[in-house]
């Protein structure tokens, strides 16, 4: 069965935890046992039954009510299964929620309707990261409406706030939905609430297969590219790694970059079997026709006819979780490359998208920024070639931020 | 209970595992000859072209199943596989959490450092248990084994960058994304070998395996992975229902496992 990963975007208590909880509880994708934990864990807690309990497990993440780390859960919708990605909706946690938003292909933002929470910096600030993942569709549920009477004015308010920013940061290939919600009382989550006959569109659970079925437009034929893991032989004649584009056949010449070194693929092993050729996402190990000394770890692989892009100077796009210094370091494709400096060219402002000057580089804002490396890497714009186009930095072996190369 | 496509998770894990070996020249793995671990010693083979290359550890209590020493015995032999058995000792006054605590972990801790071992492939999945679910790919502990599950490394894309406390180690988990009948399907198609006491026999069968003391069997006339594999598509009951340490009390897995169990 297909399994589409979809990541829950939103501020702290605006019911991320408790809407996966209730779709999985809903659609009976969880063990009676499970449900009886949480009710149980409710109960103890003197609490009403929460169904974030389901997937809230850590001990503090019970008694505080709130998510600190990322957790997955999968239900089936006719002949479709969802994995939930639940996230923490903390400032302090961006990492974990970076982490776990990473592996998805749709993100649903939940937005709360009750007095007094609405649209929140944090709300606009996840979606900004969500396209800097690579994210290219989104849906809204606004959550909470039983709290709001079920009123469409305050609905619609949150609609005309939030679309606006979305579309300028940059999710325009899809069409953006709203769905208004109560996650707690299973309004609109499955089937069409009676309390909101206002609503013209479908329920959530409709919206988010019809997002998952459209199908994403088709890259034309990329040229080949291998990441490389590294040799698995003392010989260095068998190079491990990841076909992230393209084609590749038993027989064929290929060139090794950064070093630029040529050799010929003699067979390819696939998941363990010799294989005739290796297609996108395919594990290989390429058994080649001389050594190569040196380390291949990072190293880039392609066509030997094709020139590969290289670059020391990547003008990126890099949202900040700690402040870090100028010279850190970046993880680009599982290697390690120093940095001279980072020289900010502006900073943008992740809850309005905008441009703004900045002098010192602070957490949960973005820059724009010029990277300039040490060495020479072979890199590709980030919507051309995701997997190298993308970096993680480091400062002093603590993670400070991620970027994509624009 | 939702199958998944084997090809994807397969080439996750293989992608997992050569990391691990590569960043960590001195990594070995458990294996309880179980069927994830198991399974996760068929993927080893698959990454490194027929050959597991890292040592196996056993932490052998003595009172596991009969049929586990000659499965271990049996796979061993045919897989050529490096394996370390390290022995521990049962108290007979301890159970569950206090006994799993004590005897696994202490044992692990001993042989970890033996031998200086810095990464442990271990063959956990999130459909296991809610607190499995939160782990990384890649998991420091720290010299003391503990886990420190508030403060997590980041981990995206395909970096697995686990910052590395000196004198501690990094948990591999390759198996995380699998299901429990994602297991039993790569299993079949994979024809990994089976430790007999997952089938039936005078209608019970065990759905999860750890030591004799705490583990009880479902009842079930299963005799084959087919039927395995049908039985998991109508289940409503948890894997580990039959594990005694799971059901002492709210929190015993985060405490046993923020200890250094697995």
């Amino acid at each position: 069965m297909i399994v589409k990963n979809i990541t829950l975007l939103g501020h702290k208590d605006h019911g991320k935890s408790t809407l996966i909880g209730n779709l999985l509880i809903q659609t009976k994708s969880v063990t009676e046992a499970r449900i009886n934990d949480a009710k149980k864990t409710s109960k103890q807690f003197g609490r009403q039954f929460e169904p974030g309990y389901i997937l809230d497990s850590f001990s503090e993440e019970r008694e505080n009510e709130m998510t600190i780390d990322t957790t997955r859960a999968e239900m089936v919708y006719r002949d479709l299964a969802f994995a939930f990605i639940d996230v923490p909706g903390h400032e302090e946690l961006i990492k974990n929620m970076i982490s776990g938003a990473s592996y998805a292909e749709i993100a649903l933002l939940i937005v709360s309707a009750k007095e007094g929470e609405g649209i929140r910096d944090q709300t606009k600030r996840h979606v900004f990261i969500a396209r800097m993942l690579g994210i290219k569709k989104l849906i809204v549920a606004v959550n909470k409406m039983d709290l709001v009477g079920y009123d469409k004015e305050r609905f619609f308010d949150i609609e005309k706030g939030l679309k606006e920013f979305i579309e300028n940061v940059g999710f325009k290939d899809s069409k953006i939905y709203f769905v208004p919600i109560s996650a707690y009382n299973a309004d609109n989550l499955l089937k069409k609430s009676a309390k909101m006959k206002w609503y013209r569109g479908k329920p959530l659970i409709e919206l988010l297969y019809e997002n998952a079925k459209a199908e994403d437009k088709k890259a034309a034929s990329a040229p080949l590219r291998i990441t490389a893991q590294g040799f698995i032989d003392l010989e260095h004649q068998t190079i491990v790694g990841k076909v992230v584009s393209g084609k590749i056949a038993a027989g064929e010449r290929v060139r090794i970059m950064p070093a630029g070194i040529m050799v010929r693929v003699k067979y390819i092993t696939v998941k363990g079997k010799k294989a005739k050729s290796a297609m996108k996402n395919d594990d290989v190990a390429l058994h080649i026709d001389k050594p190569v000394k040196g380390d291949i770890r990072g190293s880039v692989i392609g066509n030997a006819r094709e020139r590969q892009k290289m670059s020391n100077n990547l003008r990126s796009l890099i949202f900040v979780t700690q402040p870090f210094a100028k010279s850190s370091k970046i993880k680009f494709n599982g290697m390690d490359v120093a940095c001279k400096r980072i020289k900010v060219l502006k900073g943008i402002d992740t809850t309005t998208g905008k441009a703004m000057k900045v002098k010192r580089v602070k957490p949960l804002e973005a820059i724009e920024a010029r990277v300039e490396l040490e060495r020479k890497i072979p890199v590709e714009n980030f919507d051309a070639q995701r997997e190298l186009g993308r970096f993680v930095v480091y400062d002093n072996l603590n993670f400070v931020g991620i970027g994509i190369v624009l | 209970m939702i199958k998944q496509n084997l090809k994807e998770l397969q080439e996750k894990s293989i992608y997992v595992i050569r990391e691990a070996k590569i960043k960590f020249p001195k990594i070995a793995a458990l294996w309880s000859m179980g069927k994830d671990s198991t399974a996760m010693l068929a993927l080893a083979r698959k990454a490194f072209l027929g050959k597991v290359p890292f040592p196996v550890i056993h932490i052998d209590n003595g009172i596991d199943f009969p049929e586990t020493y000659k499965f271990r015995e049996d796979l061993a032999k045919k897989w050529n596989l490096d394996l370390i058995v390290a022995k521990s000792k049962i108290k007979p006054e301890m159970s569950g959490f206090a006994c799993c605590g004590a005897n696994k972990t202490v044992e692990l801790k001993q042989v970890m450092k033996e031998y200086g071992f810095d990464a442990l492939i271990v063959s956990i999945r999130r459909d296991e248990h809610g607190i499995r679910a939160k782990e990384r790919y890649f998991s420091p502990r720290n010299e003391a084994f503990k886990w420190n599950y508030k403060d997590q490394p980041a981990e995206l894309w395909d970096d697995y960058s686990s910052k590395l406390d000196e004198k501690g180690h990094v948990r591999i988990h390759p198996l995380l994304d699998f299901n429990e009948i994602d297991i039993w399907n790569f299993t079949k198609k994979e024809k990994v070998p089976v430790n007999p006491l997952y089938f039936a026999r005078d209608g019970y069968r065990y759905r999860s395996l750890g030591c004799t003391h705490c583990t009880k069997p479902l009842k079930s006339n299963v005799k084959n992975i087919d039927g395995i594999i049908k039985e998991l598509e109508k289940t409503t009951i948890e894997e580990r229902s039959g594990r005694e340490q799971d059901k002492e009390k709210a929190y015993v897995m985060e405490k046993l496992r923020a200890l250094g169990y697995m």
